[in-house]
Formats: structure tokens, C-alpha cells, sequence
């Protein structure tokens, strides 16, 4: 116990105080930060998005349907200056007209054009063509302003007093869903699939991070040929535990710094977002019970400690480092795989695809808390899981403990399959 | 006499190669035991058995009265493998705390010793205190001076040391006798390999030489030497001796071995032969001697005589 403590303590201490780990530490939250920022004070900026009403509107109706449209899509609240052009044509002449607009859009003068004709007035797809035809909130902008207007103007046709149709018709209803489970309501669904994502793709990042990280010091500490000295010294079981749970600590403390750094800007977000312009938002937390968290984190961990040890077993058959990414690649793609299900997972959550990769054991640690956050999975089979990726954990500890006897003072070429199925066998 | 180790009717096979075969030896305390052998000959895979790094397949491995296996013993052991490294990125003082603490040493006892270490092999001097340094900022012979630390800071009681001599230099080759010498003075077991004669000569007071995986001959080196003496005639010439020298020394009915290195040649008599009639032949011959000596056999020639060049041929491209 001394000597897995020793063994522990050399891999921790050693790696929690390397530049690249306190770097990362940093610099992580920042990151996320930014990437939730960022794209919101872009999106801010760009947000008086004077672009939607500067466009032409090729008008073939024969109404003033046309106008009537780059009235909405000017002033609103954000008060545009810029207007639409309205050019009245007759059906036929609609080609000329557009290759015109198009011209003149590729010349910079319009960011794009939209055609209107008397099937639109029916009810029928209007057309829009433009630079900014892939930003979503342009085209919910465009849209909105069409069916306002054609239904504005239909009403108008059956005699109804145009005021009022505008007061009638000014509908801005959207849905806030929220999940509901055998505890009640579960908070915003779209929270939950949020969270979901992130809960897989934090696991996933980190297995493969540390995975590597002792993929790495396995192979470095057999070519450089330390590795004779220290099993000379420890059983190579001990060794093997010393650095899985050294390094599995490593990756704990980095979720745990990033966890409570997070909470400490969450906190002070106010003055923070002060200085970027923007408001304070809103962001409730998908409520989640006390027991799932603790499945959660055992998920976490019991996931990590066994792909942690299967790549140090894989680290322990090869020579060089070259070779190393090539052994770890079945271990690689097991969490690919299950990196791959999250999103079939997320549509049908209680799919037949769904309920087997979360319970296989080594495709669960991800799976499992996904589905857990976006629908009701009942305690029994929760705990049925759990067990599951515990017989699995061990199963990859074993192995790799068998790998790693045999492996550690073996040299020269890869051993094939039959060889290391006899090395299982003979340690 | 207690005995540190002792190898009873030992076997190691590695898939159809038979690595050491019916090995028995008993290396005594406080000796320096030399286990000599071409490559190849299975000394790595004997001491790596004594370490329990590897389990014989038959017969009995004891160290320090127990199985290597038992509990506690192997921090009594230290052990300086052939192929030798330590962590680059770690700083020395640390790589050797952690070496030393896996041998059950506190932290504290440890970074005492290193210090005493350090000095004593002149890696802490007041111009640059190299325990602070990274291991790759250190030069080959430091890392080397390092590791050997490593190997000995738990003071163990049996020290096995795998080709000791590989790849020093001069200096700590000198450095690393004095050493062994001194733990022999401490009452320490020292157990090596080596297919350096020379060192093995000087240094061991007992031998076992191995070949092909089986004990050729081993015991006191007094007595292995003693054993195969008489029979050989060292000769030195003053200037490079004639081509009629040479038929001389090819002559089997005087000669059954030359091992001849032009102005200095080391012979086996053959049996019967005298060597005054050798002289005689010699100076006949027109050779201008400067010495002519009759020796006790050298380990290097014991170890060609016991093994024979076929043995050697073998265990070159045999693998360890």
C-alpha cells in the first residue's frame, strides 16, 4: 500500500504541476467561456441586422402586397433606416427581373431579393435569394413578415378593417417546453438535451485526453527502460493501480477546478457581461436529484478508471510510441462509438438502440447519463447498469493487469492477437 | 557460511527456446559473485528469476533465505538492470526519492541519503547542485552516477547488478569498482554479470560462468584458476616476431591453443609438452623474446576454454 501510495503520488504530483496542465486548467473555462459569449455578443452586434429590409421585393402579385412587406421589415422596434425596394413586375417579365436583382446583389448594392406572385397569395412558398439566406434568424424574420402580410391582406379582402386586422394579426406566441418525469416537471427540455450533450461530451473529452495521457507514460516508462527498475521494486499490479488512480485524480481535480472556477464566474457573471453590453440572462439549471448526481459521478468515474486501464494495458504491449496510437485504437473507438450513439440516443431515448448501448458496460458510462438527463430511467436499472460498468472496470483492470506483467519487459515487435492472448493466459 | 542465494535445479523456457537450463549455484554473504557468460547465455533471464520478474518453470529460487516472492525481501534487494533509464522530465532529487521510497524508504531518510549520494559522486558541487536539474539536463555518465544511486540508497543487503560496466566511461567504471569493493568491506552481497574477464578477474571472489543456458563451471576464483593452471605460457616479444615463429606456435604437438595478440601471445601447452623445449623452438625459430612465463590460466581463458568459440558463435546471435 506504501508503494501503490509512492506510485500515486509520483504521477499526480508530477503531472498537476507541469505548465501544460496548469495552463489547461486555466485556460479551459475561459474557453468554454468564450465559446458561449462570444457567439452571443456576435450575434448582439449583428443583431440590429439592417440587412433583412435591405433587399429588393420582385412584386408580381399585383397587389400592394409588396410594400405592404417592406413596411414590416422596416422600423419594428429596432427602427431601421434602411428600406426595402418594392419593384412591381407582371409574371412574365420574372426572369429578366431576377437575373437583374442577382447582378445587382453580387454588385454589393442588396444583400438579396424576394419574389412574390399570385401563388403566394394562396398560400404557396415564396422565393428568396441573398447572401444572408443561411442565417436562420433572417429567414424566421422574412417569413414572419410574409404570412403577416398575406394574411393581413386576405383578411382585408373579406372586409375586415385593416387596424384591426394589424392588432389581430401582431401574433408573437413561442414554446417554452419543459419535461415532465415520475418526480414532475423536469425543467426546460431543451435544457435537459443541453445538458445531456455536455455531460457526454466532458466524459468523452476526458477519456480520450488522460487515456492518452497514460497511454503516454506507459510507453515512455518502457522505452526508457525504467520500467525494469520499478517493478524490480513493485508488483506490476500496484504499479498499474498507482497509475491509473494517480492519473484518473489528475483528470478529477481538472473537472473539480473547472467546476468550481465556473461556479465562481457564474456568480460574478453580472459585472462581467456589464462589460460586453449585455444582459444579465436567465439560466436555469435542469433540476436533477441528489441520486442521480451520485450515479452521475460514479458513471464518471467507474467509466474513466476502466478505459484508463485498458489503455495502459495497451501502453504496456508496445515499444514505441508510434506503435502506441495504433494499439489503442479499438480502445479509441469504443468511445467513439459511444460518442456516435449520443445523438440516436437523444431522438428516441427509449429506443430499442438506446436502452443496449446504455447498458453495455463500456459504451453505459457515456450513454447512461444521457439518457438519464433527457427521459425517465427507472433506479433498477440504473443500478443494474452501474453494476454492469463495475464488472466491466474490473474486467479491464484484470486485463490490463495481465497485459501490463507480461508487456512491461517485453521488447521489439507488436505482439499479434495469439501472442497476447498466451501472454493473458501465462501471467 | 549463510548463503544469499541459491538457485536449485532451475528452468526458464521461452516458447521453444530454452533460456537457462538445470541452473544450481550458491552464491555465499558477503561475497562478490561474478556470473559470467557470452550473450545470450541466460544470465539476464537467472537474474531476472532472482528478482521474481520472472517465474522459473522449475526448481526453487531463494534470496536472503526466502523465495524472492515473499514479502518485504525485494526491498532488501537492489538491482541495476542492463538496460538502464530514469524519468527525463523528472528532477533528479525527486527521481531518486521515488526510487527509494518504492524500496520502503520515508521521504525524509531518503532526501538525507541523496544528499551524501550526491556529493559523494560529485553531482552536488558548489558550482551546480545537479539533484535540482531534469534528468535529460544531466550528461550520459551523470545519468549513469544516478542511477547507480538509485540502486543503492536503500542500502540493500544483496546488490545484483546486470553488465555494470556496458557504456561507462572510465571514471565511473573506476567509480562503480571502488563501490563495489566497499559494500564487499560492508559485509554486502554483490552478484554481477559481465562478459568483461578482466573486471571479473579483479573484482569477484567467486564465479559461475554460464553458457547456452547451463553452468559450465563455477566457485572460488583462486581455486577455478588453480585448477586450470600450469599448462600455460604467456610470451612476450621485443619486436613483431617472424613468420617461423608462427609454424612454431601452430606446432599441435606443443601447442594446442595461441591466443595471440602479435607482439604478446598467450599459449596452452599441449599434453606432455615441455615447455623448455617450447623455449628452445622459439629461440631457434629467431625469435627476440622479452618474456616468457609460465601463468596460471586467466579467466578470459578459462571462460574460451570452457564455453569454446562454438559457444560464443551461438550465444551472439542467440537472443536474451
Amino acid at each position: 500500500m506504501k508503494k501503490f501510495w509512492a506510485v500515486f503520488r509520483r504521477e499526480y504530483l508530477e503531472r498537476i504541476q507541469s505548465r501544460w496542465y496548469i495552463f489547461a486548467t486555466v485556460a479551459g473555462p475561459v474557453f468554454f467561456g468564450s465559446v458561449i459569449t462570444i457567439p452571443q455578443v456576435l450575434t448582439r452586434k449583428a443583431k440590429p441586422s439592417v440587412e433583412v429590409s435591405h433587399i429588393i421585393i420582385l412584386d408580381a402579385t399585383g397587389t400592394d402586397l409588396g410594400l405592404r412587406i417592406a413596411q414590416s421589415l422596416r422600423g419594428g422596434a429596432l427602427g431601421d433606416t434602411l428600406a426595402a425596394v418594392v419593384r412591381p413586375v407582371v409574371s412574365t417579365a420574372l426572369p429578366t427581373a431576377q437575373n437583374m436583382a442577382t447582378a445587382e446583389v453580387v454588385r454589393h448594392q442588396w444583400i438579396g431579393y424576394l419574389v412574390i406572385d399570385s401563388a403566394a397569395m394562396a398560400g404557396a412558398d415564396v422565393y428568396y435569394a441573398g447572401r444572408n439566406a443561411s442565417s436562420v434568424q433572417d429567414m424566421n424574420r422574412l417569413t414572419a413578415a410574409v404570412r403577416r402580410n398575406v394574411l393581413a391582406l386576405r383578411l382585408e379582402r373579406v372586409g375586415l378593417d385593416p387596424q384591426r386586422i394589424r392588432s389581430l394579426t401582431d401574433v408573437r406566441n413561442e414554446i417554452n417546453a419543459d419535461r415532465i418525469t415520475d418526480q414532475g416537471r423536469g425543467g426546460s427540455a431543451e435544457l435537459s438535451t443541453l445538458f445531456a450533450y455536455l455531460v457526454a461530451f466532458t466524459l468523452y473529452t476526458m477519456i480520450v485526453l488522460y487515456g492518452n495521457v497514460i497511454l503516454r507514460a506507459v510507453v515512455d516508462e518502457k522505452s526508457s527502460r525504467v520500467s525494469e527498475v520499478v517493478v524490480a521494486s513493485v508488483q506490476p499490479d500496484t504499479l498499474l493501480a498507482g497509475k491509473v488512480f494517480g492519473v484518473s485524480s489528475v483528470a478529477v481535480t481538472q473537472v473539480l477546478l473547472w467546476v468550481v472556477m465556473s461556479t465562481i464566474v457564474y456568480k460574478t457573471r453580472g459585472p462581467l457581461l456589464h462589460l460586453f453590453h449585455l444582459d444579465i440572462p436567465v439560466i436555469p439549471f435542469p433540476t436533477i436529484s441528489a441520486t442521480s448526481v451520485v450515479a452521475l459521478v460514479l458513471f464518471w468515474m467507474l467509466g474513466f478508471l476502466c478505459y484508463a486501464a485498458l489503455f495502459a494495458g495497451m501502453g504496456a504491449i508496445v515499444t514505441n510510441q508510434e506503435d502506441a496510437t495504433q494499439a489503442a485504437l479499438p480502445v479509441t473507438m469504443l468511445v467513439v462509438l459511444a460518442v456516435v450513439l449520443v445523438v440516436p440516443v437523444l431522438i428516441e431515448p427509449n429506443g430499442t438502440v438506446a436502452r443496449v448501448a446504455s447498458w453495455f458496460p463500456f459504451t453505459a458510462p457515456i450513454l447512461m447519463p444521457v439518457r438519464m438527463s433527457v427521459t425517465q430511467v427507472s433506479r433498477y436499472e440504473v443500478s443494474l447498469t452501474l453494476c454492469g460498468v463495475a464488472f466491466g472496470c474490473a474486467a479491464s483492470l484484470w486485463l490490463a493487469a495481465r497485459l501490463y506483467r507480461v508487456g512491461l519487459l517485453m521488447y521489439g515487435k507488436r505482439p499479434s492477437l495469439r501472442e497476447l492472448v498466451r501472454w493473458i493466459r501465462a501471467a | 557460511m549463510p548463503v544469499a542465494v541459491e538457485l536449485s535445479h532451475v528452468t526458464k523456457r521461452f516458447d521453444r527456446h530454452v533460456a537457462v537450463s538445470d541452473l544450481s549455484l550458491t552464491v555465499p554473504t558477503g561475497v562478490v559473485y561474478g556470473l559470467l557468460g557470452p550473450n545470450g547465455a541466460g544470465k539476464t533471464t537467472t537474474i531476472r528469476m532472482l528478482l521474481n520478474l520472472i517465474a522459473p518453470d522449475e526448481g526453487t529460487v531463494r534470496i536472503l533465505g526466502v523465495p524472492p516472492s515473499a514479502p518485504g525481501v525485494i526491498d532488501r534487494v537492489g538491482y541495476l538492470p542492463e538496460e538502464r533509464g530514469l524519468y527525463k522530465k523528472m528532477q533528479v532529487r525527486r527521481v531518486l526519492r521515488f526510487l527509494g521510497e518504492l524500496k520502503g524508504l520515508t521521504g525524509r531518510e531518503a532526501d538525507k541519503r541523496i544528499d551524501a549520494w550526491l556529493e559523494r559522486f560529485g553531482l552536488d558541487t558548489p558550482a551546480r547542485d545537479w539533484g535540482d536539474a531534469k534528468v535529460d539536463e544531466l550528461s550520459r555518465g551523470m545519468q549513469q552516477k544516478v542511477q547507480f544511486i538509485g540502486t543503492l540508497l536503500h542500502d540493500p543487503e544483496l546488490v545484483v547488478l546486470d553488465e555494470p560496466f556496458s557504456g561507462l566511461d572510465p571514471i565511473n567504471a573506476q567509480a562503480l569498482k571502488d563501490t563495489v569493493l566497499e559494500l564487499r568491506q560492508r559485509g554486502r552481497t554483490v552478484i554481477f554479470s559481465t562478459h568483461l574477464m578482466d573486471n571479473a578477474e579483479r573484482l569477484c571472489d567467486s564465479v559461475c560462468i554460464i553458457a547456452q543456458g547451463e553452468k559450465v563451471l563455477d566457485g572460488d576464483v583462486t581455486a577455478v584458476r588453480e585448477a586450470h593452471s600450469g599448462r600455460s605460457v604467456a610470451i612476450a616479444f621485443v619486436e613483431s616476431p617472424p613468420p617461423t615463429v608462427a609454424e612454431v606456435l601452430r606446432d599441435r604437438t606443443l601447442v594446442t591453443r595461441a591466443d595471440d595478440s602479435n607482439r604478446s601471445v598467450e599459449v596452452e601447452l599441449a599434453p606432455n609438452a615441455d615447455p623448455q623445449q617450447l623455449l628452445a623452438r622459439l629461440m631457434a625459430a629467431g625469435a627476440r623474446l622479452e618474456r616468457f612465463e609460465l601463468v596460471r590460466s586467466s579467466l578470459h581463458q578459462i571462460f574460451l576454454e570452457a564455453v569454446g568459440a562454438n559457444g560464443i558463435e551461438t550465444g551472439v546471435v542467440g537472443d536474451e
